[in-house]
């Protein structure tokens, strides 16, 4: 038995009568960030809810920090796994450090209102994701890639073994994309088990330990960026012709889609 | 705590406000009372354990057993006009106590639902609490005989409400699971299905039609201390639950999924809040009738002077409702004839609501 943070074994999941995952395994250490790559529709989203048990697996299980996530109450999994999501309504008035408050829910007793911990916690988080500045600002003040790091810092705030983020940077531009991955990186190399779901696979090459590549609910490649990420396995996984070459800037690979064959043979013809 | 800090800082200025409320209120009438001689007589009225007393008591008997019994004791004794003083104790202050607990609940509960279903149309009787309410306090009216266990019209007003908040969440529930839209559909459709019964119930009335529309108006005058006494028993509790779980319900304002992954249990938070609301509507509801807009307009009221988060907003909301109802229903008893403080509510409730759309501040929770 692993004594990883993340241990997920043999995971399936069924909805509607769909099978959406089948047999997917996967660990993360302290310290380490997973990237889930793969096609849209491939079961990431829904992988990341079965670890936070928001889904019960059909088969297998998921354990956090050695106790089996459908064993714990909602409040014992917000102290273990914390969750960066796509989007979430920010929209009424909150500040942005009452959001960001908000993450220590789980933490604080029905009866009790927020010690000396939370307070560090909530500020630590507001200094790691550069929101200080912006504490008393409301929420609905903000631009997207602000709110972005707001929801960061939420996760943050909760201080888990555990974080699980779902396409931090879709919807960022190109500088904050990379802040957001920074400082995950850097919450990781702290101590953190972070497991990513990434849609941008130069991003997913540079910033994670090891890559698994999902496909139709099924693990087609896992391991270090490099054996991940090659053409063939990219082919079988996305459909599309890709070239992997060596980004000389960052040393990891960098993936180039082409525009598929049949279509540029067609484009000729016109 | 910062919070906390603001949360009574709020409590004790809006519970001013209503002391203020109930001392006015309570001098003005047909028989106009001096405010300075109402505090005079309220102050005579509070009596404090002053001591206490063994009596013996016999059981069965032969065996005596000393019980310690509280002796109560008035603190001061001003000297005021005795029929000054029977006016304000008999008539007037049940009935504004009356209000005030009952906009007390009303506003927790709409504060409570517009939270809960993240919608800021929400009130307390959402989810059809007022309509059973209507259907069995109509019912009691109508046929009295048809009335189980002998319950009476707020009895049956009460249980009308309960059961109809428990169809509406059996319907929306399915597999563990009660989705908010469902439950606001199930709600809305079970609203219009007894709103059919009680335009049918009315239609055959006959005799007592009157004393049907009048309680559907809402009203606050047939008030004793019997249900001041009940209300005020029942009231504080279940708000004290609310207010427990006001930290949750900011966490589910950022949507379920959200506040699952925060550590919040959702659907036994949510039936939790259901329950609760809907026995305290229900509670108020039965001893008035149905006065809307209080549990609409207050919260949102409250909410624009103090802000979304519930750990403040809930007991300002509630202790402006209390203030709110005793205010409109003094307005609707001061004129040369009584109309129904529904009517007032709705009349000075609607065109503000409408100020506070039009003026955009309420775009969001």
């Amino acid at each position: 038995m692993s004594d990883a943070p993340l241990v997920v074994d043999d995971v399936s999941v069924t909805l509607d009568g769909r099978a959406v995952l089948s047999g997917i395994s996967l660990t993360a250490e302290r310290g380490e960030l997973v990237g889930l790559i793969g096609p849209n529709g491939a079961g990431k989203t829904t992988l990341l809810r079965a670890v936070r048990g928001s889904i019960t697996p059909t088969t297998g299980a998921v354990t956090v920090t050695g106790q089996s996530v459908s064993s714990l109450s909602a409040r014992e999994i917000g102290r273990r796994v914390a969750t960066v999501p796509q989007e979430t309504e920010l929209s009424f008035g909150l500040s942005v450090e009452q959001a960001v408050a908000m993450g220590r829910h789980a933490h604080i007793g029905r009866f009790s209102t927020p010690d000396e911990t939370d307070r560090e916690a909530i500020t630590d988080a507001l200094a790691r994701t550069d929101l200080a500045s912006l504490a008393d600002r409301p929420v609905t003040d903000l631009s997207g890639g602000e709110r972005q790091r707001v929801l960061l810092a939420r996760a943050l705030a909760q201080a888990t073994p555990v974080l699980l983020l779902d396409e931090p940077t879709a919807g960022l531009d190109i500088n904050h994309a990379i802040k957001t991955l920074e400082t995950v990186r850097s919450v990781v190399d702290d101590g953190t088990a972070a497991v990513a779901a990434i849609h941008d696979l130069n991003l997913a090459a540079r910033y994670c330990d090891r890559l698994i590549l999902l496909a139709d609910g099924e693990v087609v490649a896992a391991g270090n960026p490099e054996t991940v990420l090659t053409s063939e396995t990219l082919d079988d996984a996305f459909d599309a012709t890709a070239v992997v070459s060596h980004d000389e800037v960052t040393d990891t690979p960098r993936v180039t889609a082409l525009p598929d064959e049949s279509t540029a043979i067609a484009d000729e013809e016109d | 705590m910062q919070v906390r800090q603001r949360a009574v800082t709020w409590s004790l200025g809006l519970t001013t406000v209503l002391a203020v409320a109930v001392t006015l209120s309570a001098g003005i009438g047909p028989v106009r009372i001096p405010p300075a001689t109402v505090v005079k007589i309220l102050l005579n009225a509070v009596s404090l354990p002053a001591g206490i007393e063994v009596a013996p008591l016999s059981v069965a008997g032969t065996l005596q057993l000393p019980v310690p019994t509280l002796r109560w004791g008035s603190i001061v004794a001003y000297p005021v006009d005795q029929t000054a003083e029977t006016i304000v104790m008999r008539v007037r202050l049940p009935r504004i106590l009356l209000a005030a607990t009952v906009g007390f609940a009303l506003a927790a509960a709409g504060t409570v639902m517009q939270g809960f279903f993240r919608n800021p149309m929400a009130d307390p009787s959402i989810i059809g609490v007022s309509s059973g309410a209507a259907v069995g306090a109509v019912a009691a009216i109508v046929a009295p005989a048809a009335i189980p266990f002998g319950l009476g019209l707020r009895g049956a007003a009460f249980l009308g409400a309960v059961v109809t908040a428990f169809v509406v969440y059996l319907i929306a529930t399915e597999g563990g699971q009660t989705p908010v839209a469902t439950l606001l559909l199930a709600g809305v459709a079970i609203q219009a299905f007894l709103g059919a019964v009680i335009a049918a119930l009315q239609l055959y009335s006959g005799e007592g039609l009157r004393a049907v529309v009048h309680w559907l108006m809402g009203h606050l005058g047939n008030a004793g201390w019997n249900d001041v006494t009940v209300t005020l028993l029942i009231v504080p509790v279940l708000f004290g639950i609310l207010l427990a779980y006001a930290r949750d319900l900011n966490v589910l304002l950022l949507g379920e999924e959200a506040a699952a992954g925060l550590g919040v249990e959702v659907e036994r938070t949510k039936r939790l809040l259901l329950a609760v609301s809907a026995v305290l509507t229900a509670a108020a509801v039965a001893v008035s009738g149905v006065i809307g807009f209080v549990g609409l307009i207050v919260p949102h009221m409250l909410r624009l002077v103090v802000g979304p988060d519930h750990r403040v907003l809930l007991p300002a909301a509630a202790l402006g409702g209390a203030s709110f109802l005793v205010i409109t229903d003094t307005i609707a008893r001061a004129g040369a004839t009584e109309i129904p403080v529904g009517i007032v509510t709705a009349a000075l409730g609607a065109p503000f609501f409408l100020y506070l759309l039009r003026s955009r501040e309420v775009h969001a929770l």
